[in-house]
C-alpha cells in the first residue's frame, strides 16, 4: 500500500491520483496545473524578493535568505523581520508572506500555512503552524506551535521541499 | 500487361484477411455460385475465378507472391492507428493488489481515404410533454429545421415525438418535399407526460427502415424530464439497437432528466449523453452533435475481451470524441472513430497477485470490431493484448504525461462521482468534503465558475442533505467537459 501525502488515504500501489483527496501521489511528469499557479504565484509574492537592485545572494540589510535545494534559487527578505511560509491557495483567505508555489510546493506536500521563521532579539527561529506534512529542521521533527531556533546553514524540510537557510551578514558575524 | 485480378476483391475479404477467414469465405462464395446450381450465364466463370483466388490465397508462398504484384497502397494496410499507452512498463511482484491504466488511443490512417461524409440514417425523437413548453420547445423545432435542410439526397431522416405516447412526425425519408415537412414539426404541440421508451421504440422503427451498412445509423433523444416504471424497456431496446449498429445518444435539457438513463443507453450503444443547461444551447449542442456524426470513420467499435484470473477492470472512460463512461464488462461499445479526432479511452485494472505469470502479465486478451463506413469489405478484428513485465523493484520512469494529465482530470470527475453516491447514501460528511477537494482542485486549475458551483453545492449538502438536482449536473457535466478539454489541444 502507498500513502498519499496529503490525507493519508492508503491507496493501491500503481496509484497516480489520491481517489480521496485527488492528490497527485508520483513526482515527476506534474500537472499543467502547477504551471499556471507558478506564473501568477510569481506575480503575486515573491516580487519583493526577486525585484531587489542587487541580487542575491546577499542584499546588506537582509538578515536571512532561502536557499531553495532543488532549484537552486536563493530568496532574500529583507524589511520584515518574520515571515509566514506556505503556498498561496486559489479562493483561499490565507496568504503566505513567501509563497513556495514555484518550487513545486504543492507536489512537495507543503500546507498553504506550513511555518513561520522570525527575527526575535537577534536570534532566528522557525515555528511549525500546524501543517500536514510537518516541519523539519536536519532532519528532526518539529513539534507544531513550538519555536526553535535555527542556525547559519541548517536544512529545514516543509513537507519534502528542502530549503536552506542562510543568515545575512549582520547575523553571521554575531553568531 | 492486363490488371492482375483482385483476389481479395473477388472473396470480399480485406487484405490482412487470416487463413481462416479465406477459407470460409471462399466456401460461402463456392456454395452459391457452383455450376450445380447456378445457370446464370457468367457465373461460372466467376466461380473459376473464385477457386483461382482460393488457391493463390491459402498457399502462403503464392500469396505473399501475389501481394508484391499488386499495386502500391492496395497492400495490406491497417483499417486503424492503434496506440498505446502504459502508467507503467512493469509491475512489481507483489503479494497484494496493484493497479495499472491503459490509455487506448485508435485514429484514422493517414490514408484513411478522403474525407466523405457518410449518408445519414438520423432521427429524432422528441419529448413534447408539457414541461417542454416555451422556450425549449420552440429551440427544438428551430434546430430540427435547421437540421433537415442541411440534409443530402442520400441521407435519411426521421422525426418521432412523444408524450405519454409517441407519433410519427415525420416518417423515414429522402427529403422530398422540405417545405411541407418543416411545417409538420412546426405545429407540434406540447401537452402529457414523459414516456421515453414509447419515443425510443417509435424512432428505432423509422431508423430500421433505411438500415445500410455504410451508413451512420443514429438516434438523437432529447428529453427534459423522467421517465418512470419503463428504464428497462429503454435499455433492452438500446442492446437490440446496438446490435443492429443503431446508436442512441440523449440530450438532457434542464435539470429533471434521468441522466442516468441517458448515461447508460449511450453506454450500452456508443452513443453519447450531453448536457443541455439552457434552452438557447440547444441550438450550438445539437448542431454539434449532428456535426460529430457526419465525420465518422469507424462506429460499431466493440472491444470484446477476457480477463484473466485475478483482473479486475474497475473503469472504463471514453475521453475523445466525445467523453463518457463505458462498461466495464465485455463487450465495450467504444463509440465512433472520427475523421477529425480519435478514439481515446482510459481504463483502469487491478491486478492481483494470482494474475502474475513468470516474466510478465496478460491483463487483457481481445479483439476490438469496427466497422469502417467506406469499404465494403470490412476488416478482420484487430487483436487487443495488454500486457506488462515484471520486476522486483519499482522502475524510475514516469508515466507518460499524457496518461498523467488525462488521470488528473479524470480524477475529478471521479470525486464528484463519489461524491454523489456519499450524498445519496446519506453519508454527507464524506460527500462534503469530497466536493470540497474538488472545488480546490478546480480553483488550481483556474475553473472558478465550476469551483465555486461545487463551493454552493458542498454548503448546500451540509444544510439540506442533498445535492440540489441543478448543481449535481453542472457538476457532473463539467468536471466531463474538462476531461474533453484536456484531450484538445492544450487550452490556457
Amino acid at each position: 500500500m502507498i500513502t498519499c501525502p496529503n490525507c493519508k488515504n492508503q491507496e493501491v500501489p500503481g496509484a497516480i491520483f489520491c481517489s480521496e483527496c485527488g492528490t497527485q501521489l508520483i513526482e515527476g511528469a506534474s500537472a499543467r496545473t502547477h504551471e499556471i499557479s507558478t506564473a501568477e504565484g510569481k506575480q503575486i509574492k515573491t516580487s519583493d524578493t526577486t525585484v531587489f537592485p542587487k541580487p542575491p545572494p546577499m542584499a546588506p540589510d537582509s538578515w536571512i535568505s532561502l536557499h531553495m535545494v532543488d532549484s537552486g534559487q536563493i530568496l532574500t527578505l529583507t524589511e520584515r523581520s518574520e515571515f509566514t511560509l506556505g503556498r498561496v491557495a486559489e479562493g483561499q483567505p490565507i496568504m503566505p508572506d513567501i509563497d513556495l508555489t514555484p518550487y513545486n510546493a504543492y507536489a512537495q506536500g507543503v500546507s498553504r500555512l506550513h511555518a513561520v521563521i522570525k527575527l526575535v532579539h537577534e536570534k532566528i527561529i522557525v515555528m511549525d503552524l500546524g501543517s500536514s506534512n510537518g516541519t523539519y529542521v536536519n532532519g528532526n521533527h518539529l513539534a507544531p506551535y513550538v519555536e526553535s531556533p535555527l542556525t547559519h546553514g541548517d536544512v529545514l524540510y516543509l513537507g519534502k521541499l528542502k530549503v536552506q537557510v542562510l543568515f545575512g551578514e549582520k547575523q553571521t558575524e554575531k553568531g | 500487361m492486363p490488371q492482375p485480378k483482385d483476389y481479395y476483391e473477388l472473396l470480399g475479404l480485406p487484405r490482412n484477411a487470416s487463413v481462416d477467414a479465406i477459407r470460409k469465405a471462399y466456401f460461402k462464395a463456392a456454395r452459391q455460385l457452383h455450376p450445380d446450381r447456378n445457370e446464370a450465364p457468367g457465373e461460372t466463370e466467376l466461380f473459376l475465378d473464385i477457386q483461382e483466388a482460393y488457391e493463390v490465397l491459402a498457399d502462403p508462398q503464392r500469396r505473399a507472391q501475389y501481394d508484391t504484384r499488386l499495386p502500391p497502397g492496395q497492400r495490406a494496410s491497417l483499417p486503424v492507428v492503434e496506440r498505446i499507452l502504459y502508467s507503467r512498463q512493469t509491475l512489481l511482484r507483489l503479494k497484494e493488489q496493484q493497479l495499472v491504466y491503459v490509455l487506448l488511443n485508435y485514429a484514422v490512417p493517414s490514408d484513411g481515404g478522403s474525407i466523405v461524409a457518410p449518408p445519414l440514417n438520423l432521427c429524432l425523437v422528441l419529448d413534447r410533454s408539457t414541461s417542454m413548453r416555451g422556450a425549449n420547445m420552440d429551440m427544438v423545432k428551430a434546430t430540427a429545421i435547421q437540421i433537415m435542410r442541411r440534409l443530402r439526397p442520400q441521407d435519411t431522416f426521421s422525426v418521432v415525438a412523444f408524450s405519454d405516447r409517441a407519433e410519427t412526425v415525420i416518417p423515414a425519408t429522402h427529403n422530398s418535399e422540405p417545405g411541407k415537412l418543416e411545417a409538420r414539426i412546426q405545429m407540434l404541440q406540447t401537452g402529457g407526460g414523459t414516456e421515453i421508451f414509447q419515443g425510443l421504440d417509435f424512432g428505432f422503427t423509422e431508423v430500421q427502415r433505411n438500415l445500410k451498412r455504410g451508413s451512420v445509423n443514429h438516434i438523437i433523444l432529447l428529453t427534459d424530464g423522467r421517465t418512470y416504471g419503463d428504464e428497462e424497456q429503454c435499455l433492452k431496446l438500446a442492446e437490440m439497437a446496438a446490435a443492429k449498429g443503431v446508436g442512441i445518444s440523449g440530450l438532457g435539457i434542464g435539470h429533471d432528466w434521468n441522466d442516468a438513463l441517458l448515461d447508460d443507453l449511450a453506454k450500452r450503444t456508443g452513443g453519447s449523453s450531453i448536457f443541455v443547461a439552457q434552452p438557447q444551447e440547444i441550438e450550438q449542442l445539437l448542431i454539434e452533435k449532428f456535426n460529430h456524426l457526419w465525420q465518422v470513420y469507424a462506429e460499431e467499435t466493440s472491444l470484446e475481451f477476457e480477463l484473466p484470473e485475478g483482473v479486475k477492470l474497475c473503469y472504463a472512460f471514453r475521453l475523445q470524441p466525445e467523453a463518457g463512461l463505458l462498461t466495464q464488462e465485455s463487450p465495450i461499445r467504444l463509440g465512433p472513430i472520427l475523421h477529425d479526432q480519435g478514439l481515446r479511452v482510459l481504463m483502469e485494472f487491478l491486478i492481483g497477485p494470482q494474475a502474475l505469470q513468470k516474466d510478465g502479465v496478460i491483463f487483457l486478451e481481445g479483439q476490438l470490431s469496427l466497422s469502417i463506413l467506406a469499404l465494403t469489405a470490412q476488416p478482420e478484428p484487430l487483436p487487443v493484448r495488454l500486457r506488462c513485465g515484471l520486476a522486483d523493484k519499482a522502475g524510475s520512469e514516469p508515466p507518460p504525461p499524457e496518461v498523467v494529465e488525462a488521470l488528473s482530470r479524470l480524477t475529478l470527475y471521479r470525486l464528484q462521482e463519489q461524491a454523489r453516491l456519499e450524498a445519496e447514501a446519506g453519508d454527507i460528511d464524506q460527500a462534503s468534503r469530497h466536493l470540497e477537494r474538488l472545488a480546490t482542485h478546480l480553483l488550481e486549475r483556474g475553473e472558478r465558475g465550476l469551483a465555486k458551483t461545487v463551493m454552493l453545492e458542498a454548503e448546500n449538502l451540509k444544510k439540506d442533505h442533498v445535492i440540489s438536482k441543478a448543481g449535481g449536473k453542472q457538476i457532473k457535466y463539467g468536471t466531463r467537459s474538462l476531461l474533453m478539454a484536456g484531450t484538445a489541444k492544450d487550452k490556457i
